[in-house]
């Protein structure tokens, strides 16, 4: 339906894009790169780094969660004003996460400095709450941010490791800053302070999956190495086919 | 007794205007006069009144209620009819209260400013002053159905009855009225909103929060009025078509729940909440929702995330609370001040409310009055006056021989605003305008004692501790900026702090995600514009209010030292020398830069001076 398509521009290039798109999502449809930290397009978004602060109209406004809603919208990514948030932005993450690779390149990008008057503990957490989120959206809850303004942290419950992580590694491997540490050595996976026993592919022998994360996945029943698991069900397919043609 | 239509009611309250209703004695049991020991002076009257068995003869009342104001000179008692209004009072002056004005309805002089004016209504405190929202303080018991409905309760609520929900709801859209909670967004477009929106269930909410450091005036309503602000919410239940209700509050106010609690159960036997209110077929259920008592669960997507049971933290949201709040469902959300003034609006009309307080500004507001001035209290002032009336008049000035330096308006969200502001008046705009805000409406008033780098450094320390911590700006900058005003007031400022400040604090306010970090710049923002020079003063190391320690020393003006010896006595370092009827000299090689000296001084004789090597 026409109706529901609502036109403007973004850095002067006319779009047309369906009503309450994210002013993120219709910039990616124009190539137009906004830096993002806490965003990931499976997870509801938080909003809560502001680094992907845009210029719409004349008020600044997080592009990862803005809906654009009215006709004839100007959107800037790229304004000194823009430039400027991004930049006091990175210059606080940027002591948080000094040695992070993806915030200092950020901060080169922007010119952000960290402030030589306050440095706060460089823990390398910027607590965008990226990997809570993915465990809540696991269904797994096993990690939550906790405490209040800055003494805001991520951990189990009662700051002890979390008894429900199923260790899926989902966390770590999306953490913008790399800062959650996970080990696999000898069939052994090891992150939030807890120990999984790696469960081999009966197949293959490949160790990709915990104990715990084949029991929380049941439904799935993934026990095979997704290599395995392919060539068992191109080979199930098979056989109903030859199945059915028989029945035929 | 359950009403159970609006002809019910009405006979119940001219029931009640027919009794006799004798002598009344109110003792104030608002906060200020409870911390006085109003609970005592109380208590000691009810045993004198009992003693003398006054019961068999006399109708007569001895009873706590609403803050009567002025809490500077409580505990407070007023007797009515006459309305003698009695300051300072203690136990020991119950069996002359009771002898005298209890039983023969005489004047206690010396309990009363003013013996030929014995009212408070001529006491300059009170002169400018409209209690509206007070009116009941002094008049009823906190929670008392009867008097509630003796003094013209639940009457709008049957006028919206008769009205039906869309007439009712155009009054309180014409009347102007703005949010008390602090943005002053005009309430009528909220209801316009919330009686358009799609969707059911719809909520209403009221926000009983207040988290503002030092301020007690939704509290004092509570406290002091829960039925009209059950009464406001019922009314635009019925209005707006929502059938549930939620008061937030928090529950370091416990009297407030209490209160509230009270009233609720009392209104829900009484037939006016719960089911078929009235006799209508309209139902309202109403419930109270402790908070934790954090600042930010003040702000609407976070009180809102707390009553749904999650963590009270705030959302990002492009979209108005009337189209998806609590729960995703249309919700309206006001201050408890601003639910009080709809039975008034519904029952007087909007052309009478506009008639009070200024253009585009109607109503009262009740401010919260504290600091440097003689009468610090509650007070009820018309939208628009002006903030010199409001210092000179009714906070009775600054105190002797000092003066007026700032007014802090709207908390840890508001600015301090400079001697020109006296000039302003008192209202949503005028405040904004001038970098401060109306917040709940507390107000402090500073002399030249008060350093204003030291309020920017208390405000942004106490948001440091307030921030939820969800966004970077907001949990990251503030305690960086809290450390350069730390280093400011402790002389380790450096050159370069205050432009830095301003700049980075301009940046916080356009980058945070809600309220509280949009506003957090604030109180650093105001000081800046209107008192850079101090700013600047402090990166030397030079605090000329004397409040910031080590940053200055005292010095004796021997012209005005009258050598009344007060400062010797204050000094704990004995850094002050003189002898009797000679002016006195500071020691500089004892003094600690304390200040008491200088706030001990009766003549303003002492002054801070700049350090040699500052
Ligand atoms: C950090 C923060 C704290 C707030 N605290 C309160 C509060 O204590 N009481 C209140 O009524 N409104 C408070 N507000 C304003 C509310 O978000 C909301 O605007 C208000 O309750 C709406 O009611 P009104 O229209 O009657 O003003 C706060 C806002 C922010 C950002
Ligand atoms: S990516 Fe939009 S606020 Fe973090």
């Amino acid at each position: 339906m026409p109706d529901k398509y609502i036109h403007g521009t973004i850095d002067g290039i006319k779009i047309s894009v369906l009503k309450e798109t994210t002013i993120l999502s219709a910039s990616k449809l124009l190539d137009i790169n906004i830096p993002t930290l806490c965003h990931h397009e499976g997870l509801v978004p938080d909003g809560n780094c502001r680094l992907c602060t845009v210029e719409i109209g004349s008020k600044l406004a997080v592009s990862c969660l803005y809906p654009l809603r009215e006709d004839n919208f100007t959107v800037n990514t790229k304004s000194p004003k823009v430039h400027e948030a991004r930049r006091f932005v990175l210059s606080l993450l940027i002591a948080r996460a000094p040695k992070a690779p993806r915030i200092i390149a950020l901060a080169k990008e922007y010119g952000a400095l960290p402030s030589n008057r306050f440095l706060p503990e460089a823990d390398n957490c910027i607590r965008c709450g990226k990997c809570v989120r993915i465990c809540k959206i696991n269904r797994t809850e096993a990690i939550s941010l906790v405490g209040r303004g800055p003494e805001r942290i991520v951990t189990g419950p009662f700051l002890k490791p979390p008894e429900d992580c199923i260790g899926c590694l989902a966390c770590g491997l999306n953490c913008p800053t790399g800062n959650i540490p996970f080990r696999e050595k000898d069939g052994i996976r090891s992150i939030w302070g807890r120990n999984f026993n790696l469960v081999p592919c009966p197949e293959c022998g490949t160790a990709l999956f915990t104990k715990e994360e084949l029991d929380f996945h049941k439904e799935f029943a993934a026990d095979y190495c997704p290599t395995c698991r392919r060539k068992k069900i191109a080979g199930d397919l098979l056989n109903c086919q030859n199945l059915l043609v028989r029945s035929n | 007794m359950r009403l159970d239509s609006p002809a019910g009611l009405k006979d119940f309250k001219e029931s009640l205007l027919a009794a006799p209703q004798g002598q009344s004695i109110w003792v104030c049991g608002g906060p200020g006069c409870l911390a006085a020991g109003s609970q005592v002076v109380f208590e000691a009257l009810q045993y004198e009144a009992f003693k003398r068995e006054l019961g068999h003869k006399v109708a007569y009342r001895v009873e706590l209620t609403g803050c009567l104001g002025l809490c500077e000179r409580g505990p407070l008692v007023e007797c009515s009819p006459q309305g003698f209004f009695y300051e300072k009072v203690s136990s020991n002056d119950a069996p002359e209260i009771i002898d005298k004005t209890l039983m023969k309805g005489i004047l206690v002089e010396r309990l009363v400013t003013n013996p030929q004016k014995p009212n408070k209504e001529h006491l300059p405190f009170y002169e400018p002053q409209n209690r509206l929202i007070m009116r009941r303080f002094g008049q009823s018991s906190p929670g008392n159905f009867d008097d509630y409905i003796r003094t013209g309760g639940y009457e709008a609520l049957c006028l919206a009855f008769e009205l039906g929900p869309i007439k009712t709801s155009k009054r309180v859209e014409d009347s102007g009225l703005r949010g008390r909670g602090g943005g002053g967004f005009p309430t009528g477009l909220k209801w316009q909103a919330l009686r358009e929106a799609k969707g059911s269930p719809r909520y209403i909410l009221a926000n009983g929060d207040e988290g503002d450091p030092g301020a007690f005036m939704n509290r004092s309503l509570m406290e002091g009025d829960p039925f009209s602000i059950i009464e406001g919410l019922t009314i635009g239940a019925f209005a707006l078509g929502a059938s549930q209700g939620y008061i937030y509050v928090r529950h370091e106010y416990p009297l407030s729940v209490l209160r509230l609690k009270n009233a609720i159960e009392e209104a829900e036997d009484r037939g006016l909440l719960g089911k078929d209110i009235l006799g209508t077929g309209f139902d309202f259920h109403l419930l109270i929702v402790e908070g934790g008592g954090a600042f930010v669960c003040g702000e609407s997507t976070a009180l809102m995330a707390s009553i749904e049971g999650r963590e009270g933290i705030p959302r990002v949201k492009y979209v108005r609370s009337t189209e998806a709040g609590l729960w995703e469902k249309p919700t309206i959300l006001q201050n408890v001040e601003t639910w009080a003034n709809i039975p008034l609006i519904v029952l007087n009309g909007p052309d009478w409310f506009k008639s009070i307080g200024a253009p585009q500004n109607p109503g009262t507001k009740v401010f919260s009055l504290v600091g440097e001035v003689r009468n610090t209290g509650l007070v009820e002032l018309p939208l628009g006056t002006k903030v010199s009336t409001l210092v000179n008049q009714v906070g009775g000035g600054v105190h002797k021989g000092r003066k007026f330096k700032a007014i802090q308006s709207g908390g840890p969200s508001g600015g301090c605003l400079p001697e020109s502001a006296l000039s302003l008046p008192l209202d949503f705009d005028n405040l904004t305008k001038a970098g401060a805000m109306m917040g709940s409406g507390g107000l402090i008033i500073m002399d030249d004692l008060s350093c204003m780098v030291d309020v920017a450094r208390y405000f942004t320390g106490f948001l440091v501790e307030e921030s939820c911590g969800k966004c970077a700006p907001c949990r990251e900058a503030l305690p960086l900026f809290h450390k350069i005003l730390m280093d400011l007031t402790t002389g380790k400022g450096q050159k370069g702090d205050t432009d830095f400040l301003e700049s980075q604090a301009k940046t916080l306010s356009t980058t945070a995600l809600c309220g509280l970090g949009q506003s957090a710049a604030n109180p650093i923002l105001s000081t800046i514009k209107y008192f850079r020079q101090e700013y600047l003063e402090h990166e030397e190391g030079y605090c000329r209010s004397g409040r910031c320690q080590d940053m200055y020393f005292p010095k004796i003006d021997s012209e005005a030292c009258k050598a009344c010896g007060a400062c010797q006595k204050s000094c704990p370092t004995s850094a002050i020398e003189g002898k009797k009827k000679e002016p006195r000299l500071v020691l500089v090689s004892k003094c600690i830069s304390c200040g008491s000296c200088l706030k001990s001084c009766p003549f303003c004789a002492i002054s801070a001076q700049r350090r040699p090597n500052a």
